[in-house]
C-alpha cells in the first residue's frame, strides 16, 4: 500500500473530482493529531478499462483518530461526478452512522470544494459516538469516559477508541486521546522557531492505553508537537509519571496538566530572568560586554581587564535559569593550549542564588570575578603558552 | 440456505453490468422455497432438516444510480414501484456491480437493504455484490460475486451456485429447477409441443412404452391361466397312472396266486415225480420271469402312441391349446420399440434351447420316455413356439421354469434367440 504524494494523486483522480481530493490532501486536518493529514492510497477507477485517463474515482482514505488509523474506502462516480460518494468502514463492519446526521451527506453540494471533508469530520464525529458506545461493554471504562465528559476542560476534546474484544481472551481494550488544556502561547518565539517543517498548531496530546477492562494495565503516553517538544528541552519533556493503579482519569489528567503547564512557566519565566540578567551586566559592565545573545538571552561573553591582565568571560544560561546556575567559562586571550584553543577554565559552582535579581547578580559576578582572577592567571601562565 | 441462478440470467446481469461505466444496481427476481427433508435412521426415529433454497429467475437492471433513492439513501417507494411494476412480488434481492473496491456492503447499501427488507416485506433479501478486479496494465480482470443476506446476523455470505458451470467432464449435464421464465419460450413450446406430448401433457413414447407393458403383463396372465390348468391336467393324469400302477401290481399278484395255485395243483398230480423238483424249482423262475417279462408289456401298453391309446386315458393332453396362436405367440421384440414378430427358424425345442436339454434332464420315470415321444411328435408341428407350450406343459419342474422365463422380457435378446435363465439352471 504506497502512499502516493498528493500530487500524483491529484493528477490521477478524475477532473471533475479534483477540487474535492485537494481540499482534503492540501487542507484535511481531522480530530485532535493535527500533525498527521490525511493520507490517500489505493487510487482505482469505476470505469471500464479502456477509459482513457485519469478517471480514478475511488481511494482509501487513511484518518488518523486515537492513535490509530482509520482507513476507509471512499467511492465515487466519475460519470456521475455530482452525485455523492459511498462509504467503506474498513474492519467497523459494524459502523452504520445515521444519514441524517450528516447534513453535507444530506445538501450534497458537488460544487463545494470542502463538501467531502466537511463530511468526513461528520462522519468522525458519528465514529467517535459509536466508539462511545461501545465503551458500555466496560463499566470501569464508562465511568472513566463519563467523569471526562462532564469536565469542561475535556470533555470537548477528546477521542476514543473503543478496541475490538479479543475473542479468544475476552479482553477488552480502549484508548483514550485528550488534548490537555496548556496554553503555549506566551513561549517565546525563539524557541519555536528552530523545526524544520511546518509546526501547525502547538498541541499536547495526552494517550492512554486501557489493555483490559478493569484498568489494572494502563499505559500513559504524552504526545507534543514538534516545535513544543523542542521548546520545553526535547524528549525529556514526554516524561511523564506512571498512571497510579486504581487511580482515575478525572485525577491523572490534570496533574499532567499541571506539570506540563508547571514546565511552560517555567521556560517562560526563564526567558523573562534571563533577560533581566543580561540587561543587569549590560548596564554593570558597559563597555566590557563583546556580545551577547538579543533573542534567546542565552549567551554573554564579556572582555575584562584585571592589572592590565584581559579575560574573556563567557557566560552561559541555562533553560531553566534561574534554578540551574549559569556556567561561567574564562578565557585568556594570551595563552594557547596544547591542541591550540585558548587557555580556559569552566566554573559552574560559585556563589550564587536563584532569589537574587539581576543586579544583584551582576554585582556578585563582578565580585567574584575580583576575587577569582589571580588565580585564573597564574594558571593560565601556569599551564599555557604564549 | 442454498442459492442458485441460472447460466442465461447470471450472464445477463453480467452483461448489463460489465457494459456499464459506472457502479450498476438492479433487482433480483425470483422465488423462495422451503424444502424439508426428513430421515428415518435406525438410531433416531426421523429428522427433519430445513433448507431454503433461493432461485433466481431473472432481474430488473436499473437504468441509473439512485433511481429509487435520494443522497441520503431513503427509498422513494413511488420511483421502487415504477421500476418494478407488476413485478415486485416477484423480487428476493437485489444486485449491484462496482469495480475495484471490496467485497464488503458499503454505508449506503445498508442503508437501502434496511429499507427494502421493510418496503417490500421481506425478512431475507439478499444482496448480491458484483467486484469486477483488473490489475494494472489490464491484463487479468476477474469477476467476484458474493451473495449476502444482511438481515442475519451471522453467515451472511451464501454461496451461489449455477448450474452447469463448472467442470462438466465428469459429471452430467444438470437439468436446472429454475424455469424459464420467457413468454417466447413458452409459446414455441405451446405451438410444438403437441407432437410430443399428448393431451394430459405426458410425452408420447411413455404412453406407447406403457402399452407394450400392459399387453406383456395381459400374456404373463394369460400365460400364468394355463399353466394353472396344465398343470390340473398333469396331477389328474399322475393321479390315473397311480391308479393304474395299482390295478396292474393288483392283477400281478392275483395272477401270481393263481399260477401259485395252479402250480400247486400241478405239483399234488405230480407228487410221484419228485425228482423233478429241481425243474420245477427252476421252472418257477421261468414263470416268474415270465409273469416279469409279461410286466414291461403291459408298460409298454401303457405308452401311448399319441393317436390311439393316448385318447382315451388323456383326452385333452396332445389336442392344441384352445386358444388361437396369436395368442400364444408372445411378441418377441427383435429391438426396442418394435413389434415383436416370431424368428424362424428355430430348432427342436430349441426356442429356450436350454430348455430342452433341461427337460430331458429333469424329467421323472417313464416321463422321459414320453417326453422323447412328445418331442418326436413335436418336430412335425409348424411353429416352433408351439412345441415350446405342448411339450413345456408335460414336464412338471421345467414348465415352471420357462413361464417364469416367459413373463421376463428383459431376458430376451434382440438377435431373437431367446435364453432364458431359469432355464439355463
Amino acid at each position: 500500500m504506497n502512499s502516493l504524494s498528493p500530487e500524483v494523486a491529484l493528477s490521477r483522480i478524475s477532473p471533475e473530482l479534483r477540487p474535492l481530493l485537494c481540499s482534503v490532501v492540501r487542507n484535511g486536518r481531522v480530530g485532535l493529531d493535527s500533525t498527521n493529514c490525511l493520507r490517500i492510497t489505493d487510487l482505482k477507477t469505476g470505469c471500464t478499462s479502456l477509459t482513457p485517463g485519469p478517471c480514478c474515482d475511488r481511494f482509501k482514505l487513511h484518518i488518523p483518530y486515537a492513535g490509530e488509523t482509520l482507513k476507509w474506502d471512499i467511492i465515487f462516480n466519475a460519470r456521475d461526478p455530482e452525485l455523492p460518494p459511498d462509504f467503506i468502514f474498513g474492519e467497523d463492519a459494524e459502523f452504520l452512522p445515521e444519514p441524517s446526521e450528516l447534513p453535507h451527506l444530506v445538501a450534497w453540494d458537488a460544487g463545494d470544494p470542502d463538501c467531502l471533508l466537511q463530511l468526513v469530520k461528520e462522519l468522525l464525529q458519528q465514529y467517535h459516538q459509536y466508539q462511545c458506545q461501545r465503551l458500555r461493554d466496560s463499566s470501569r471504562l464508562l465511568f472513566e469516559y463519563d467523569s471526562l465528559l462532564e469536565d469542561p476542560n475535556y470533555g470537548r476534546s477528546m477521542e476514543i477508541y473503543a478496541g475490538r474484544k479479543n475473542s479468544w481472551t475476552g479482553e477488552f481494550s480502549a484508548r483514550f486521546l485528550l488534548k490537555l488544556p496548556v496554553d503555549f502561547s506566551n513561549i517565546p518565539i525563539y524557541l519555536l522557531k528552530d523545526t524544520a517543517l511546518d509546526p501547525g498548531e502547538d498541541v499536547a496530546l495526552l494517550s492512554v492505553s486501557f489493555e483490559d477492562a478493569e484498568a489494572t494495565q494502563v499505559f500513559p503516553k504524552l504526545f507534543l508537537s514538534p516545535s513544543i517538544e523542542h521548546a520545553l528541552g526535547g524528549p525529556s519533556a514526554l516524561h511523564i509519571p506512571a498512571f497510579p493503579s486504581g487511580g482515575c482519569l478525572i485525577d491523572y489528567v490534570p496533574q499532567v496538566c499541571q506539570l506540563l503547564t508547571n514546565k511552560v512557566q517555567y521556560v517562560i519565566q526563564g526567558y523573562h530572568k534571563r533577560r533581566e540578567y543580561i540587561a543587569a551586566f549590560l548596564s554593570h559592565f558597559g563597555m566590557g560586554v563583546v556580545e551577547y545573545d538579543a533573542v534567546g538571552f542565552t549567551k554573554l561573553t564579556l572582555l575584562l581587564m584585571w592589572k592590565d591582565f584581559c579575560f574573556l568571560v563567557h557566560v552561559d544560561l541555562p533553560l531553566y535559569f534561574p534554578r540551574d546556575q549559569p556556567t561561567l567559562t574564562f578565557q585568556s586571550i594570551y595563552h594557547f593550549t596544547s591542541s591550540g584553543q585558548l587557555y580556559s577554565q569552566v566554573q559552574k559552582s560559585y556563589p550564587y542564588s536563584p532569589r537574587w535579581d539581576g543586579n544583584e547578580m551582576a554585582k556578585r559576578a563582578k565580585a567574584y570575578f575580583k576575587s577569582f582572577i589571580p588565580q585564573f592567571q597564574e594558571g593560565a601562565f601556569a599551564n599555557g603558552k604564549l | 440456505m442454498a442459492a442458485s441462478i441460472s447460466g442465461y440470467t447470471f450472464s445477463s446481469v453480467c452483461y448489463h453490468s460489465a457494459n456499464s461505466n459506472s457502479d450498476h444496481e438492479g433487482f433480483l427476481l425470483g422465488e423462495v422455497r422451503q424444502e424439508e427433508t426428513l430421515s428415518i435412521s435406525d438410531s433416531q426415529i426421523s429428522s427433519s432438516e430445513f433448507l431454503h433454497i433461493v432461485e433466481v429467475h431473472n432481474h430488473e437492471p436499473c437504468a441509473q444510480l439512485f433511481s429509487f433513492y435520494d443522497y441520503a439513501g431513503k427509498v422513494n417507494e413511488e420511483n421502487l414501484n415504477r421500476i418494478l411494476k407488476d413485478r415486485r412480488k416477484n423480487v428476493i434481492g437485489w444486485y449491484r456491480f462496482r469495480r475495484n473496491t471490496q467485497q464488503q456492503m458499503s454505508f449506503r447499501e445498508q442503508v437501502i437493504h434496511k429499507q427494502l427488507t421493510n418496503i417490500l416485506g421481506i425478512p431475507d433479501l439478499v444482496f448480491l455484490l458484483f467486484s469486477f478486479i483488473s490489475t494494472a496494465n489490464s491484463s487479468t480482470h476477474a469477476l467476484e460475486y458474493v451473495l449476502f443476506r444482511p438481515n442475519r446476523r451471522y453467515n451472511q455470505r451464501i454461496s451461489l451456485s449455477i448450474p452447469n458451470l463448472g467442470n462438466t467432464s465428469q459429471q452430467e449435464y444438470k437439468v436446472s429447477s429454475v424455469p424459464n421464465t420467457s413468454k417466447n419460450y413458452a409459446s414455441v413450446i405451446k405451438e410444438h409441443g403437441a407432437e410430443f406430448f399428448d393431451k394430459d401433457g405426458v410425452i408420447k413414447d411413455i404412453r406407447a412404452i406403457f402399452q407394450v407393458y400392459s399387453a406383456l403383463q395381459d400374456k404373463v396372465q394369460a400365460v400364468c391361466a394355463e399353466v394353472d390348468q396344465s398343470e390340473r391336467v398333469k396331477e389328474k393324469i399322475q393321479e390315473e397312472v397311480k391308479k393304474l400302477k395299482e390295478e396292474i401290481s393288483l392283477r400281478k399278484r392275483i395272477t401270481a396266486a393263481e399260477e401259485r395255485r395252479h402250480q400247486e395243483s400241478l405239483n399234488t398230480e405230480n407228487h410221484s415225480l419228485q425228482d423233478d423238483s429241481a425243474l420245477s424249482d427252476s421252472s418257477s423262475p421261468p414263470s416268474l420271469t415270465r409273469v416279469l417279462l409279461q410286466s414291461p408289456p403291459l408298460e409298454v401298453s401303457l405308452d401311448w402312441p399319441p393317436n390311439s391309446t393316448a385318447l382315451p386315458l388323456y383326452p385333452a393332453a396332445p389336442a392344441p391349446p384352445p386358444a388361437p396362436p396369436s395368442a400364444i405367440l408372445l411378441p418377441r421384440p427383435q429391438a426396442v420399440g418394435s413389434p415383436g414378430h416370431p424368428s424362424p427358424g428355430l430348432g427342436l425345442g430349441n426356442g429356450d434351447g436350454s430348455s430342452s436339454d433341461s427337460l430331458n434332464r429333469q424329467a421323472i420315470g417313464q416321463e422321459d420316455q414320453l417326453e422323447e415321444e412328445e418331442e418326436e411328435e413335436d418336430e412335425d408341428e409348424d411353429s416352433s413356439e408351439y412345441e415350446n407350450l405342448v411339450s413345456e406343459r408335460l414336464q412338471s419342474p421345467s414348465l415352471t421354469d420357462t413361464a417364469v422365463s416367459l413373463g421376463r422380457p428383459a431376458a430376451l435378446w434382440p438377435d431373437g434367440d431367446t435364453h432364458s435363465s431359469g432355464g439355463s439352471s
